[in-house]
């Protein structure tokens, strides 16, 4: 049987590496032009190729966005563009506009199509017509119920992909131009400003906000898996490579002890917690068990809130000398409790018993972020690049 | 060129002026003031079989509506309806399963934006298309010089801005511990812009509180080859709307040659929405 895909979101070249070391099956990206990111910094042809080549090294795949509503001005070239990422080696494209669709579908039969969830396909006659149109995967709206989906699935049997964490749109995506409005800039073609964040004026004494808590299906998965969804997705193209790696790997652990059997409550709740702790925004399931209510959004004008868990990322780590260098990220000291977590996985708690700064001088705080620091670590587990450090507790005063 | 109205109430329907209507159909229409069930169309068509009717059927199907709808298409199609405008794709699949005849027109809100995929639309059977209502007149003459299909552009009303599944305003009325509205004001401070948004069972709809007015457009519609344009009641006095249905059409009938109709309907603002403004949505360049 195949297991469910993993999907991470990458924005760039490190971003898709990294996500793929912490354990994505794939990654989207979005290359220079026609993606719903088009702020994000985003792949060139050469850069799109690389992450295709490390991929496909690891047995993994890439998906390219390419799911803007295109206006005129926007045809042109694209189907020069599309020549040069399948050269480049891309696995599938994630489209929303239908002509697109079937010009990739006639011109290269080989490469997968994914319908993309601006469409906010919502229902197995939509589904259908799209599978007659020779589309690999849709991904659904994120309107749907465990019940709807699990309908779609049964009577189509088309891959479904669906999101399991990240923000959330408060209106179908697709069917929002707010930010065109407000903002002038165009929301579906990669420019939204998220004006659903706003706060606006009424007659009332309260202002009115509409801004949604964010998806974490974190509870749901073994449901997802057992409904028959093929591809797991994380939202978050823009977000950081601590935020992915804590992220991606997370899931990786929580669904790979679906597979194996060994999914205790005491490890979810473990793994639900690492998951609150790069959080910015309170989390719901939404509309997967009931219809989305008062409780799946913010009333007030302020929604995100942040944390300094995240201390460094690995550089590199000398057995000899049991000495882990990092490039730091935020505050901490000695008698800190900290974790390092590496790609394949591995956890190692510790409590820091001593620090250096990068001519080795023996110090007590690393106090500065950007700049290198070593910490001692005395342990037998590889600690390859792209290992992260967090926090677990402040030494007690 | 023709004149499709959406009416803003079921008492005002000026039959004699206009080319045809926009009747949205109840449960499975968004968007719109009014709606009629299957029977009060069937009325409607009964009543008036010289003019072209077309339904509106654009909300976001889910699979419990597929069944039902199916077999009220099967009663329209009976009804030599001239069009379905649909937003969800499952119209398609429906129209083809079950070999109905009434055309449809392609009219999924902001997306109908360039002539390429109108005319895959049209390769599929489409007949028509609603233009998008966030492009510019520059764009729209590009599509109707370059497309096989027959395209369709609001030139009045109030726009349609987004479209939620939350029950937005009920949230916010419990959030306030008051009883609920099926409308509600916004005013969006920077740009002192209110929006009006109305809940129903399907959602919430944000619409734009200021009428668009492209009255002063249609002489360049018409000069391009258009064939309809469409004026929405919502948000209009009634008499006004009445007004203005009839001088349009008179206008439509001397080839929008009558400047004294762009000049008198200058009095419904200077809103002319995107039709001379280009929206933006890269903010950087890559690097």
């Amino acid at each position: 049987m195949d297991r469910v895909e993993l999907l991470s979101p990458a924005g760039d070249l490190e971003r898709l590496k990294v996500t793929l070391l912490y354990g994505a099956d794939a990654v989207y990206i979005g290359g220079q032009k026609y993606s719903l990111r088009a702020n994000a910094t985003n792949f060139s042809i050469e850069e799109i190729k690389e992450g295709c080549d490390f991929a496909h090294k690891l047995n993994k795949k890439v998906y390219l966005t390419l799911n803007i509503v295109f206006h005129n001005e926007d045809m042109d070239g694209v189907e020069e563009y599309i020549k040069d990422v399948v050269e480049a080696g891309i696995d599938a494209f994630i489209v929303s506009d239908p002509f697109i669709i079937s010009h990739i579908k006639t011109n290269y039969p080989n490469v997968e199509v994914h319908l993309s969830t601006q469409n906010s396909t919502s229902n197995y006659s939509a589904v259908e017509y799209f599978k007659e149109e020779g589309i690999n995967r849709v991904v659904l709206a994120r309107e749907l119920s465990k019940e709807e989906i699990k309908e779609i699935i049964d009577k189509t049997k088309v891959d479904i992909e669906v999101f399991i964490h990240g923000a959330m749109c408060t209106c179908f995506s697709g069917r929002c131009a707010l930010s065109n409005y407000v903002t002038n800039r165009d929301a579906n073609r990669g420019g939204c400003s998220q004006v659903c964040r706003f706060a606006f004026e009424t007659s009332e004494e309260k202002k009115f906000t509409m801004a949604t808590k964010d998806l974490n299906m974190a509870t749901f998965i073994k449901d997802l898996i057992e409904i028959g969804v093929k591809s797991l997705k994380v939202e978050g193209r823009m977000r950081s490579l601590y935020y992915l790696a804590t992220v991606i790997g997370t899931y990786r652990e929580l669904i790979d002890s679906i597979y194996n059997n060994d999914l205790t409550e005491e490890k979810l709740k473990l793994l639900e917690y690492r998951l609150s702790r790069v959080a910015n925004r309170e989390v719901s399931t939404h509309y997967f068990m009931k219809e989305a209510d008062e409780t799946d959004q913010y009333y007030t004008g302020r929604q995100e809130i942040s944390n300094q868990d995240y201390l460094g990322q690995v550089i590199s780590y000398d057995k000899n000398q049991k000495l882990v260098k990092i490039f730091e990220r935020n505050y901490f000291e000695l008698g800190d409790t900290l974790e390092l977590f590496t790609p394949s996985g591995e956890v190692i708690t510790f409590e820091l018993e001593k620090l250096f700064d990068e001519e080795l001088n023996e110090i007590d705080v690393a106090r500065h972020p950007d700049n290198i620091y070593y910490l001692y670590l005395d342990t037998e587990i590889e600690i390859p690049e792209y290992s992260m450090i967090r926090l677990i507790k402040k030494r007690a005063e | 060129m023709k004149l499709l109205i959406e009416p803003s109430n079921k008492q005002e329907l000026n039959i004699d002026s206009i080319d045809g209507l926009i009747i949205a159909l109840e449960d499975y229409a968004i968007q719109s003031p009014v709606y009629y069930s299957l029977e009060e169309i069937k009325e409607l068509r009964n009543a008036n079989p010289n003019i072209e009717l077309f339904i509106s059927i654009n909300k976001n199907l889910l699979n419990k509506d597929i069944e039902p709808l199916t077999k009220i298409l099967i009663e329209l199609d009976k009804l030599n309806i001239n069009g379905i405008f649909f937003y969800d794709l499952a119209l398609l699949k429906l129209k083809k399963e079950l070999n109905l005849k009434t055309d449809l027109i392609w009219s999924q809100t902001h997306m109908v934006n360039n002539y390429k995929t109108c005319n895959y639309y049209h390769t599929k059977g489409v007949k028509y298309a609603l233009l998008g209502k966030e492009i510019t007149l520059e764009e729209i003459i590009e599509i109707l010089n370059n497309t096989t299909i027959t395209p369709m552009v609001e030139v009045l009303g109030l726009p349609s801005v987004a479209f939620s599944k939350r029950k937005l305003i009920s949230n916010y009325y419990k959030d306030l511990n008051k009883s609920s509205k099926n409308s509600l004001e916004v005013l969006e401070k920077v740009t002192d812009t209110t929006y009006l948004l109305t809940e129903d069972q399907n959602g919430t709809s944000f619409f734009m509180k200021d009428i668009v007015n492209g009255t002063s457009i249609i002489k360049d519609l018409f000069a391009n080859g258009l064939q309809y344009i469409i004026m929405r009641g919502y948000g209009l006095e009634a008499e006004l709307f009445k007004e203005i249905i009839v001088d349009t059409k008179t206008y439509l009938q001397t080839n929008c040659t009558d400047q004294k109709y762009i000049e008198k309907y200058q009095k419904l603002g200077t809103n002319t929405n995107f039709f001379f403004k280009k929206t933006i949505y890269q903010v950087k360049k890559n690097g």
